[in-house]
């Protein structure tokens, strides 16, 4: 079953082994190049810490399962620092075609939760398969133009 | 159809990494070759309000797209160091601005003068017609052929260029391949 990143957006974070609600997710953050699910973003601002995917055990729709209290760490290089910040976070993000078209805003993106792979981004009425992404940073996501 | 931008829409774009996603400049300007029809090169601001000149060019073999909202390359590596970059774009021979030039036909009727460059959208800056001042005071388009005389004073165009004197960008971008066809170019 597939799901979205603004649904899951909220969801309550549990440690596996102390069974301890670590709090709430803030957002997810995504290697476009990968096309997958990088890591997890927990608290906002300077409080701000991450989760790698490789630590969640299980992202489940009540709860998304964390190994272990331990995996949850600080930024460790600028680009988990802007990770952080939520400046490469993929939802409101403007999207540009390589043909350098604007084609709006990214509203939503599906991916799988079992692997973390991305599987759809959703830009207003449009749908492009996670294949067309070609890059995201800080000021656009980049996807093949249509046609 | 074609979907055209002229010249003067280009300055300012942000220039964007396909695979970074990063604005890493800004148009400052083009670098346009009358004879070859072609932008040559950009160059670049800083981004940001008031940044400043970027030391570093855009050769136009770097371009991937230029676009309605940006101008597209593949990485930060795109931009080339003035010195490295080839000499028509790192130091472009001077009377080249074609802005202002009168517009004859091959048969001496005179069309109106060149207001700026008319680029077609997705290329790397290929210029398929002017925006011209007509006699009249007006705003026309035309469209171009390949390759034209330029004498940095005026140009020449084919004669049947006056048939093709449009009043917008979307008709120009409707008669460009017409025009093409009927010079017998494909």
């Amino acid at each position: 079953m597939s799901e979205r990143f603004a649904a899951v957006e909220g969801r309550r974070m549990v440690s596996r082994t102390s069974a301890e609600e670590l709090g709430a997710l803030t957002h997810l953050v995504a290697d476009v190049g990968q096309r997958k699910v990088t890591s997890l973003v927990m608290g906002k601002g300077r409080k701000a810490v991450l989760i790698d995917w490789d630590q969640v055990s299980g992202f489940g729709p009540d709860a998304v399962m964390i190994a272990d209290e331990s995996a949850l760490h600080e930024p460790r290089d600028d680009h988990e620092s802007e990770a952080a910040d939520g400046k490469l976070e993929l939802v409101g993000k403007r999207v540009l075609s390589d043909m350098g078209e604007d084609l709006g805003e990214v509203t939503d993106v599906v991916f799988d939760p079992a692997s973390g792979a991305l599987e759809t981004v959703v830009i207003g009425e449009q749908e492009v398969p996670a294949t067309s992404l070609l890059g995201a940073g800080s000021y656009a996501v980049v996807v093949k133009a249509p046609g | 159809m074609r979907l055209l931008v002229t010249g003067s829409s280009i300055r300012g774009l942000p220039v964007v990494t396909i695979h970074g996603g990063e604005d890493v400049a800004e148009v400052r300007d083009l670098i346009y070759n009358p004879e070859a029809g072609h932008v040559a090169g950009l160059t670049l601001n800083k981004r940001g309000f008031l940044a400043g000149r970027l030391r570093e060019v855009l050769p136009a073999a770097n371009i991937h797209a230029i676009g309605s909202h940006a101008v597209m390359v593949e990485d930060e590596g795109s931009l080339t160091a003035r010195d490295a970059a080839p000499a028509e774009v790192g130091a472009p021979p001077s009377g080249r601005d074609v802005t202002g030039n009168e517009v004859l036909t091959d048969q001496g009727k005179s069309l109106g003068k060149v207001k700026d460059v008319v680029v077609l959208v997705g290329s790397a800056g290929e210029v398929v017609g002017y925006e011209i001042e007509t006699a009249s005071g007006g705003t026309g388009y035309i469209p171009l052929p390949s390759q034209l005389a330029v004498s940095g004073s005026a140009l020449v165009v084919p004669d049947p260029t006056q048939d093709f004197v449009e009043s917008d960008l979307v008709g120009l971008g409707a008669a460009v391949d017409e025009f093409r066809s009927r010079l017998g170019m494909t």
